[in-house]
C-alpha cells in the first residue's frame, strides 16, 4: 500500500493543476459576466458564438488547417527521421541543428519572417518577379497558412520518431535489405511501422496543434481576414469593447469538445502497442543503413524544406534586424544598421527578459521534465482507471489555446490564497508552460518508456525490488536518451513560448516570448526582429552545449 | 491646514488612509487631498504602474522621478490594452492591483473610472490641464497624440499625398486601380483604439464618414489590429497609404526610417489623449499622487515631449511635439476625443455590434 501512496500523490497534483485552471474555463463559459464580479448563470455565451458567421467560418478554417498540416508534417517528419537516424546521409551531424529552428522560433516571428521574404513586396517575391515576371504565390492566403503550418511541424513528428526510431535496433532493417528491399521500402515497410506508437501519437498530437496554432493566422490570416478559432478568439477580446470573458471560454470549451474525442481514438489505436516492443534486454547494435545512391535524392528532400521552413523566413528576420526599413526600391546596403540589437542591449527590461528566458528553459525545462517523468511512472505498466484517466487529462491543456491557458493560470494565482505570492514570480510562469506543454512532454516520455521491454523490469521485481526500485535502478536509466531529447525539446519550446506568458509579465518576470507580443503591438518591429534573432541565437548555444555534454541525438 | 492633516495621517496606517480617502468621495472632490504627501510617499517606498507605453519610452520619465524621490522604487509593466483592464479588474476583484493606470485606450479608462475604480486627486497641476483633460479630478489626459495618415514616401508622388480628410476620400475614388489594396487601417474588430477613433470620425465628420467608409471598401482596404504592423507593410511598399495611425508612433518611425511621411488632415485631426488615474484600492496612494503630479508637471510634460516620442498636453510647453505646436500648425483643426462618459456609448454591447456590422458591409463587403 505504501507503494501506492506517491502515485496517488501525483495523480492527485496533476489532476488539481490541470482541472482547476480548466474547470474555472468551463465554468467561467457559463456565465452572462467575470466570474470575479455579480454574474449569472446563462448559456448565452454559447448562443452568441453560435449565431455568429465568424465563428462557424474560422470552425471551417481550423478544420482545415488541422487535416491540411498533419497530412503534410506527419509523413515527411517520419521520412526526415528514418533519414536522420537510420541511414549514412552525408552532412547528418551539420543537419541536426538546422532541423530543429522551427520549433524554437515563435510562430508570430515565423510568419513575420515570410512576410519579409516572400510577402507582396518581399526580398524574394521580388527576386522572382524580377526574374519570371510574376510570383505564383499568396503568402496571405488560406493554403500557404496550411503549407507553412505543416512545414513547420515536421520538427516535432520529426522528434518523437527519431527518439523512437533510435531505440531499435538494425537487425530488422538489415535483414529487409538483405532480402533486397530498397531504402525507401525498409523505411516504408519496416522500420517506420516499428515506431508506429510514436507515429499515432504525434499524429494526434500535430492535429491538436491544427486546433490551438495561433500565431501564423494571426501574421498571415490578418491582411484578407482569415480566421482560425484561436483568432476568433482573440478577436473576442476587443470585439465587445469590454473583454468577454465567457464568450472566449466558450469558445475554448467548443476546442475541447472537438479534441476529446479524438484522445478516445488514440486510446483505440494505441491498445496494441504492445506489438512494437523493441528494447529488449539484448540490444542489437545499430549500423545505419547505406543509402547508395539515394542518398543525394534524401539530401535534395530536406536540403529542399529547409529552404523553404527555416533560411527563407529566418533570412527575412535577419534582415529585418540590421536595416532600417526595406522592400520596394531600397538598397539594402544603404539603411544597414546595428540599432536595433543597441536598443535591446539598452533596456533593462529586455535584458532580464533574456536572463529569464535562459533560467525557464534551462532550469524549468529540467523541472518540467522531472514532473512529466513523474507522471509517466505513475502510468507506466498499469493498465487500471487511473492510467487511464491520466492519459485522459494530459492531453486536455493543449486544447485550450495558450493565451486563455494564461488567463487561467492567472486567476488561480490570483484567486487562491495561498499561490498569490507566487504570482509575481517565475514560478507562475513555470507553472503555466509546464501545463500547457503537458502533452508534449508527456508523448515524449511514454514513448521512451513504451520502449521498454516488461522482461527487463519483471526481471527486477523476480528479484525482490520494489516497484520505486524497478523506476529508479532499470526503467529510468533505460530511457535516460529519451529524458534528455525530452529535456532538450522542453528548453526549446519554454525558449519560444509567447502567448501564455503575456498576463504573467511583471517586473521581474518578463519573458522573451511575452515580450516580443507586447512590442509587436506597439510597432518596434525592428526590436522584435533583434530580439527573436537573439533568441534564436541562445537556443542554437543551448543545443550545441547540450550536444557537446554529451545529450546524444545520435547514436 | 495642510500641515496638521499631514501630521494627523502619518500616525495611520495606509489602510486607514484609503478607507478615510473613500470616506472622502461621499462629499465630493472637493473634500480630496489637495496636494501629494511627500513623506508619506517616501514610507510607501514603492509605486505600481500599468501602462501601454514602451517601457524605452516611460523609462525616461522613471529615470526622473527617481531622481526627484530616490526612496520611491517604481515597478512599471507595460502590456497592452486589453491586457491592461483585465489585469486591473482581475486583480481588484481579488484584492488591489496597480496604483497607476495609464493607457491610450480611453474608452476602457473612462469606463474603470466610471465602475469607482479610481480616487480623486485634486492635483495643483491640473490648473493647466485643458478642461476636456480633467474628468471629475479622477481620470487626466496626459498626452496629446494626434491622428493622422501615414504615407510611404518613396512611392506615393507628392501630387497624391492627402492633405485633409476629403483629399483622402478623392484620392481613392479617383486612382481607385492604383491603390486598391494598397491602402490599410485599423481594425475595429480587433483595436478598441481603432474602434475609438473610427467612431470619433463619425462623431466629427458626419457628413463625410459615409463617403470614407464607401472609398476605404471601394480599394479593399487592408485591416490590421496595430499601428506598427500597418507601419512596417506602408514603409516596406506593400501598401502605400495608412489611415487613423498615431503619428507620436509614426514620429518615432520616421526619425529611423525615411521611407515613412506624415500628414495631419488639416479639415480636422483627431487627438488622442493617454488617460491615468490613480486606484482606488492603490497600496501606495501617496506615492501614485506624487507620479501623477510629475507627470502632469512642466517637467515631466517636457520630458514627454522631448524624450519619451509622445506629445505634451500642457500648454505652457513649447516645441513640435507639444499642444502649442500642433496649435500653431493646425489650428481649430485639432479635434481632441474629449475625457467623459461620451466615450461609453459604443461600450455599450448592442450599439458596438451594430456599427461593427454597418463597417463590416460597407467596408469589406461582408
Amino acid at each position: 500500500m505504501l507503494q501506492t501512496l506517491p502515485r496517488r500523490a501525483v495523480v492527485a497534483l496533476l489532476a488539481l493543476s490541470v482541472f482547476f485552471p480548466i474547470g474555472l474555463v468551463l465554468y467561467q463559459s457559463a456565465l452572462s459576466g467575470p466570474f470575479f464580479m455579480p454574474h449569472a448563470l446563462s448559456l448565452e455565451s454559447y448562443a452568441f458564438i453560435f449565431n455568429d458567421p465568424d465563428f462557424w467560418q474560422a470552425a471551417k478554417n481550423t478544420m482545415a488547417v488541422a487535416i491540411g498540416m498533419s497530412a503534410i508534417a506527419i509523413p515527411l517528419g517520419a521520412i526526415l527521421a528514418f533519414i536522420m537516424v537510420r541511414t549514412d546521409l552525408p552532412g547528418r551531424k551539420w543537419l541536426e541543428t538546422p532541423i530543429m529552428i522551427p520549433i524554437f522560433v515563435s510562430p508570430v516571428v515565423l510568419g513575420f519572417g515570410y512576410v519579409v521574404s516572400l510577402g507582396p513586396v518581399g526580398f524574394f517575391s521580388v527576386g522572382f518577379q524580377n526574374i519570371f515576371g510574376s510570383v505564383p504565390w499568396n503568402i496571405y492566403s488560406m493554403a500557404s497558412i496550411i503549407v507553412i503550418a505543416g512545414l513547420t511541424h515536421v520538427p516535432h513528428v520529426y522528434l518523437y520518431s527519431s527518439s523512437a526510431l533510435r531505440n531499435l535496433g538494425s537487425d530488422v532493417e538489415e535483414a529487409a535489405r538483405l532480402s533486397g528491399a530498397s531504402p525507401f521500402r525498409v523505411a516504408r515497410d519496416v522500420s517506420i511501422p516499428m515506431v508506429s506508437p510514436a507515429l499515432l501519437y504525434v499524429g494526434v498530437l500535430v492535429f491538436f496543434l491544427g486546433f490551438e496554432i495561433f500565431g501564423l493566422p494571426l501574421i498571415l490570416g490578418d491582411p484578407e481576414g482569415h480566421l482560425v478559432l484561436t483568432t476568433y478568439l482573440y478577436k473576442l477580446t476587443n470585439k465587445l469593447g469590454t473583454p468577454s470573458y465567457h464568450l472566449m471560454a466558450a469558445v475554448a470549451t467548443c476546442i475541447i469538445a472537438v479534441t476529446f474525442p479524438l484522445v478516445l481514438l488514440q486510446r483505440f489505436l494505441l491498445k496494441s502497442a504492445q506489438r512494437f516492443v523493441a528494447m529488449k534486454g539484448k540490444s542489437a547494435r545499430q549500423r545505419p543503413l547505406t543509402l547508395g545512391p539515394w542518398k543525394w535524392v534524401a539530401l535534395a528532400l530536406i536540403v529542399a524544406w529547409l529552404f523553404i521552413t527555416v533560411i527563407v523566413p529566418v533570412a527575412g528576420i535577419a534582415l529585418r534586424s540590421v536595416v532600417s526599413s526595406w522592400g520596394q526600391g531600397i538598397n539594402l546596403l544603404e539603411v544597414l544598421t546595428l540599432d536595433h540589437f543597441r536598443a535591446v542591449f539598452q533596456e533593462d527590461t529586455m535584458i532580464r527578459a533574456i536572463i529569464n528566458s535562459i533560467l525557464i528553459g534551462t532550469l524549468g525545462g529540467a523541472l518540467a521534465v522531472g514532473c512529466y517523468l513523474a507522471v509517466g511512472l505513475a502510468t507506466h505498466r498499469k493498465n487500471d482507471l487511473i492510467s487511464r484517466f491520466i492519459d485522459y487529462i494530459v492531453l486536455t491543456p493543449r486544447a485550450v489555446p495558450g493565451l486563455m491557458a494564461g488567463l487561467a493560470v492567472f486567476w488561480v494565482f490570483l484567486f487562491v490564497p495561498f499561490l498569490s505570492p507566487a504570482r509575481s514570480t517565475l514560478f507562475s510562469v513555470w507553472f503555466a508552460y509546464a501545463i500547457v506543454w503537458l502533452a508534449y512532454g508527456m508523448r515524449l516520455i511514454q514513448s521512451a518508456l513504451m520502449q521498454v521491454g516488461p522482461e527487463l523490469e519483471e526481471a527486477g521485481r523476480l528479484v525482490g525490488a520494489s516497484r520505486a526500485r524497478v523506476s529508479r535502478d532499470i526503467t529510468v536509466p533505460l530511457i535516460r536518451n529519451g529524458l534528455l531529447g525530452a529535456w532538450l525539446l522542453v528548453f526549446m519550446i519554454f525558449e519560444r513560448e509567447y502567448s501564455t506568458g503575456v498576463y504573467l509579465l511583471s517586473p521581474g518576470t518578463e519573458v522573451i516570448g511575452a515580450q516580443i507580443v507586447s512590442l509587436w503591438a506597439s510597432g518596434a518591429v525592428d526590436v522584435v526582429a533583434a530580439l527573436s534573432l537573439i533568441n534564436m541565437a541562445l537556443v542554437g548555444i543551448g543545443l550545441t552545449v547540450a550536444l557537446r555534454f554529451g545529450v546524444k541525438l545520435h547514436d | 491646514m495642510n500641515t496638521t492633516r499631514r501630521r494627523f495621517q502619518r500616525g495611520l496606517l495606509a489602510g486607514l488612509i484609503v478607507a478615510a480617502l473613500n470616506a472622502t468621495v461621499g462629499f465630493g472632490s472637493a473634500h480630496a487631498q489637495t496636494t501629494a504627501d511627500v513623506p508619506a510617499a517616501q514610507k510607501e517606498g514603492k509605486l505600481v504602474i500599468y501602462g501601454v507605453t514602451d517601457n524605452e519610452q516611460a523609462n525616461h520619465l522613471i529615470r526622473e522621478f527617481r531622481s526627484m524621490y530616490p526612496a520611491i522604487n517604481v515597478e512599471y509593466s507595460n502590456m497592452s490594452t486589453t491586457e491592461l483592464y483585465n489585469r486591473f479588474i482581475s486583480e481588484s476583484a481579488a484584492g488591489s492591483s496597480a496604483d497607476v493606470t495609464w493607457s491610450s485606450s480611453m474608452d476602457l479608462q473612462i469606463k474603470l473610472v466610471n465602475d469607482g475604480y479610481a480616487q480623486p486627486h485634486k492635483s495643483p497641476e491640473t490648473a493647466k490641464l485643458p478642461d476636456w483633460a480633467n474628468w471629475k479630478n479622477e481620470a487626466f489626459g496626459t498626452t496629446y497624440e494626434p491622428i493622422g495618415i501615414v504615407y510611404n514616401k518613396r512611392l506615393v508622388p507628392a501630387a497624391d499625398v492627402p492633405q485633409s480628410h476629403a483629399d483622402f476620400i478623392k484620392l481613392l475614388n479617383t486612382q481607385t486601380e492604383k491603390y486598391k489594396g494598397k491602402v490599410n487601417t485599423y481594425d475595429p474588430e480587433k483595436s478598441g483604439v481603432g474602434f475609438m477613433l473610427v467612431t470619433q470620425d463619425k462623431q466629427v465628420n458626419a457628413a463625410g464618414f459615409a463617403e470614407l467608409q464607401k472609398a476605404l471598401g471601394a480599394v479593399q482596404v487592408k485591416v490590421q489590429a496595430s499601428t506598427g504592423t500597418m507601419m512596417e507593410r506602408i514603409a516596406s511598399g506593400e501598401n502605400l497609404i495608412g489611415y487613423n495611425l498615431n503619428a507620436a508612433y509614426a514620429l518615432t518611425r520616421a526619425q529611423k526610417d525615411p521611407s515613412i511621411g506624415i500628414v495631419l488632415p488639416k479639415d480636422y485631426t483627431l487627438v488622442l489623449s493617454r488617460v491615468m488615474f490613480i486606484a482606488k484600492k492603490a497600496k501606495n496612494p501617496n506615492a501614485a499622487k506624487l507620479w501623477l503630479d510629475f507627470v502632469l508637471s512642466k517637467k515631466g510634460q517636457e520630458i514627454i515631449a522631448s524624450k519619451a516620442d509622445l506629445y505634451a498636453i500642457r500648454p505652457d510647453v513649447e516645441g513640435a511635439t507639444t499642444a502649442s505646436g500642433l496649435k500653431r500648425e493646425l489650428g481649430n483643426a485639432l479635434r481632441p476625443v474629449e475625457i467623459n462618459t461620451g466615450l461609453l456609448t459604443y461600450l455599450d454591447q448592442a450599439k458596438r455590434l451594430e456599427f461593427l456590422k454597418q463597417w463590416n458591409s460597407t467596408v469589406k463587403g461582408k
